[in-house]
């Protein structure tokens, strides 16, 4: 009974599940799953992805989503290629403009979803699309060719870890402390909860919405301008089908889709777990197309337990 | 005859029925009285199949039946009407009340020309003939949709139909069709179980009504003959004080409406002292609920002006009223009211203005002492909302809008669906609020509830105050006369 109600908070149950996991690999690969090089490239791998997710979180919180993260990512990886490769700009401006670039889009998509009532799933979707297109009018074929500043901000390493980790370490440190603990962000719950009850309880959840659609865009051009910067080049493909790939992990980590429910460490563990199974089928030489057949699996069967433990807990 | 034999149902932490024994006889009108969290709908949930029964059967005729769904239950001619919506807003009324069992043409698709022809002849029948077949179920009004869902439960024959609390959202005059409708299926041998908690209605309708109290069987009684005061007694298992009319009215002016006009409401003009009750009347759609909304910034207003201790304010949004010390409880508190999956204490907190960080302690310090002033019945703070009774919930909407310390509050409906026990609390908590020189704009359908609460009732008809009566002057039958425009 209570062990069942211990289940239902799911960072306990993935952490657990986390844990587990890593114990039995240790057990059967130990010298090629316990290392430090191995863990400094799995953090490596779920760095960017799991920047968007924090987004996507305070986003699913409040009952939301956005859909165009992905193109985002291409889109100001892109620019800031351009601006540096084609117009010789200064990498912080380049910086500085495909961020400006990517809040832009954010304004966009919140405005039209809050002020002017278009339904989240359709406005993100249609906005993937347009900056999709945008990313390939700026990248074309790719842009590489990037100056050291711009390639240090992706590639250098403090204390045998990747800088991409480090921003996320940072990130996910901040947004859990500002989730959990500013009642800004905890109206985000309220939101979530009942947008009807949150607005006559005085929030204003037009705007809410609008800031939260940013946030969701600006921490997708952070991953945009560190991807690239990794990569040592822009790709218009950059991002592809990261959208639902956070969004699995953002609902792995405890969020609902009909939102109210969530911990900004949660989007984390479902990104380090979603990886965690990625590198134990490259280790364990299975075939990548098990990879997403898995990852499908294992979706059902953490949301079907928790309504299953939820059953249990309401008999 | 229907009969429930020693039915025990635990929930964890709570025995929410205890060895209940009761009988329903064809063509009795049968009350079920309690307050909220009494066991009522639990015992009808078990009724219908919703729920298994941890202990105990039902027999029908004298055989023994398992009731697994609630599939099964419509077998054994068993229909309830729910006090939560079943209906689907985008579909027709003919399409809501038969949602299965449509009839066909002969290429075995929905024959929708007799669909509606046969859902007429049953509005017909109900003398439901405000509702056409055709309208879109979003197109109604909340007391229309209710009379839908009673039709819905009628159009599938029942000889045994439970009613939870059928009246709660409903207008007078529909009151009396849905009575006559209850007679009439009487005549036929229907037996009707009638959950409610206005004595009035259980004294006119009903034959037999049986009490429970905290999941225990207190007695069935007869309805004619007995008092109501022992009825409510039983329910409450003490003696309620009938309170008495007190007056904080005090001389200064809180707040004043000038010639407001909206969307629903016109040239609308009162005055609210402080430590003032001032009632509004009137029937559901008469303006109250804009007006209520508008003065608090939910919705626009055209003309007029809201002056707030002399100043004219010109609230965008609800955030503003806040700010200025408005407070507003809705009419539908699950809807508008809550944060039915979060915490009670996460409840209480959520209107506080205020930045910065968020003190879980404090907040569940806060709480604590609401929960304790208000005696809001739970285990503690953390839990969910959800799980609270009608009555506890709204307490739980009040001790939000008392942690804010307003001076104003408009409050919309304070006890629908509320027990009598409940009802006493919160009208003592809302004369606790006035001695301290607040003042409360209260919004009711419950005539004995403004006639006892209020030092004025202004009586809305179509958007606009018919007029403003002094409390000693105020009746029933006045206040009813101009309500519907007399």
């Amino acid at each position: 009974m209570q062990l069942s109600k211990y289940l239902r908070e799911r960072v306990v149950s993935l952490s657990a599940a986390i844990l587990l996991l890593c114990i039995i690999m240790t057990i059967v690969y130990p010298s090629q799953f316990a290392t430090v090089e191995n863990f400094s490239q799995v953090l490596l791998n779920l760095s960017i992805d799991t920047i968007v997710a924090v987004g996507m979180m305070v986003l699913m919180i409040a009952g939301m989503f956005d859909l165009s993260v992905g193109s985002v990512v291409a889109f100001a990886g892109g620019l800031a290629g351009y601006l540096m490769y084609y117009h010789d700009v200064n990498f912080l401006l380049a910086i500085m403009a495909a961020i400006a670039g990517s809040l832009l889009i954010g304004l966009a998509n919140g405005l039209l979803i809050a002020k002017a009532g278009i339904n989240p799933m359709i406005q993100t979707l249609a906005m993937m699309g347009i900056v999709r297109g945008l990313a390939l009018m700026l990248s074309g074929a790719g842009i590489q060719n990037f100056p050291y500043e711009f390639i240090y901000i992706g590639q250098s390493k403090l204390l045998g870890l990747q800088a991409p980790v480090w921003y996320m370490i940072v990130i996910v440190g901040l947004f859990s402390f500002l989730a959990a603990k500013t009642k800004f962000f905890r109206r985000y719950y309220f939101i979530g909860g009942n947008e009807r009850a949150s607005k006559l309880s005085g929030i204003r959840v037009e705007k809410m919405k609008i800031y939260a659609f940013i946030l969701s865009a600006l921490l997708a051009g952070i991953a945009g301008i560190l991807l690239s910067s990794r990569l040592g080049a822009a790709l218009s493909t950059s991002g592809r089908g990261m959208e639902l790939r956070v969004i699995t992990a953002v609902i792995l980590g405890g969020a609902s889709l009909s939102g109210g429910y969530g911990k900004i460490v949660g989007a984390f563990l479902g990104a380090l777990f979603m990886a965690l199974i990625n590198n134990m089928l490259i280790i364990g030489r299975v075939s990548g197309y098990w990879q997403e057949i898995i990852l499908g699996i294992i979706l059902i069967v953490a949301v079907g337990l928790d309504q299953w433990l939820l059953r249990r807990i309401e008999k | 005859m229907l009969q429930l034999k020693n039915i025990s149902k635990s929930f964890p932490g709570v025995k929410a029925l205890h060895d209940i024994s009761l009988e329903f006889k064809p063509g009795e009108v049968h009350a079920l009285c309690g307050e909220n969290g009494a066991g009522k709908t639990t015992l009808m949930n078990i009724l219908v199949g919703n729920i298994q029964p941890d202990e105990g059967s039902i027999f029908l005729s004298n055989k023994k039946i398992g009731v697994e769904n609630i599939q099964v239950a419509q077998g054994f001619g068993i229909s309830i009407v729910y006090q939560e919506r079943s209906l689907v807003d985008s579909l027709t009324v003919a399409e809501n009340i038969y949602p299965v069992n449509q009839p066909l043409n002969r290429f075995g698709l929905i024959n929708y020309r007799q669909l509606y022809k046969q859902t007429q002849a049953l509005l017909d029948e109900l003398q439901l003939t405000h509702l056409s077949p055709v309208t879109k179920v979003e197109d109604l009004s909340s007391s229309q949709k209710q009379m839908v869902e009673i039709a819905k439960a009628l159009a599938q024959d029942p000889s045994w139909l439970i009613l939870d609390e059928p009246t709660a959202s409903i207008t007078n005059k529909e009151t009396e069709i849905l009575f006559s409708i209850i007679r009439k299926l009487k005549a036929k041998g229907v037996a009707v179980i009638y959950i409610s908690h206005r004595m009035a209605e259980i004294k006119t309708i009903a034959d037999i009504v049986s009490i429970l109290k905290d999941g225990i069987f207190q007695g069935s009684y007869d309805a004619a003959s007995t008092p109501v005061d022992i009825i409510i007694a039983k329910m409450v298992g003490r003696d309620l004080q009938q309170a008495a009319y007190i007056s904080h009215k005090q001389k200064e002016v809180a707040l004043e409406v000038k010639n407001l006009s909206g969307k629903g409401f016109s040239d609308i003009s009162f005055v609210l002292h402080k430590g003032e009750i001032l009632g509004i009347a009137g029937l559901q759609g008469s303006g109250r609920t804009e007006l209520a909304l508008a003065i608090f910034g939910d919705i626009p207003f055209q003309n007029g002006k809201i002056i707030e201790d002399g100043i004219s304010i010109h609230p965008k949004h609800p955030a503003d009223c806040i700010n200025l010390g408005m407070a507003y409880i809705p009419e539908d508190r699950k809807a508008q009211g809550l944060f039915m999956e979060q915490a009670i204490s996460d409840n209480i907190i959520a209107a506080h203005p205020g930045k910065g960080l968020y003190n879980r302690r404090e907040s569940h310090a806060v709480s604590e002492s609401y929960r304790v002033k208000l005696s809001i019945r739970a285990t503690h703070v953390q839990q969910k909302v959800q799980k609270l009774s009608g009555g506890n919930q709204q307490k739980v909407v009040l001790a939000k809008w008392l942690h804010t310390e307003a001076d104003i509050f408009i409050i919309n409906e304070p006890t629908h669906g509320v027990d009598v026990g409940a009802k006493a609390e919160i009208y003592s908590e809302l004369r606790k609020l006035t001695a301290e020189g607040k003042s409360i704009l209260l919004i009711s359908s419950e005539l004995p509830e403004l006639l006892l609460l209020s030092d004025r009732i202004a009586v809305m008809y179509k958007g606009n105050i018919q007029g403003i009566i002094e409390h000693d002057n105020a009746n029933e039958e006045n206040i009813t006369a101009m309500a519907s425009g007399m």
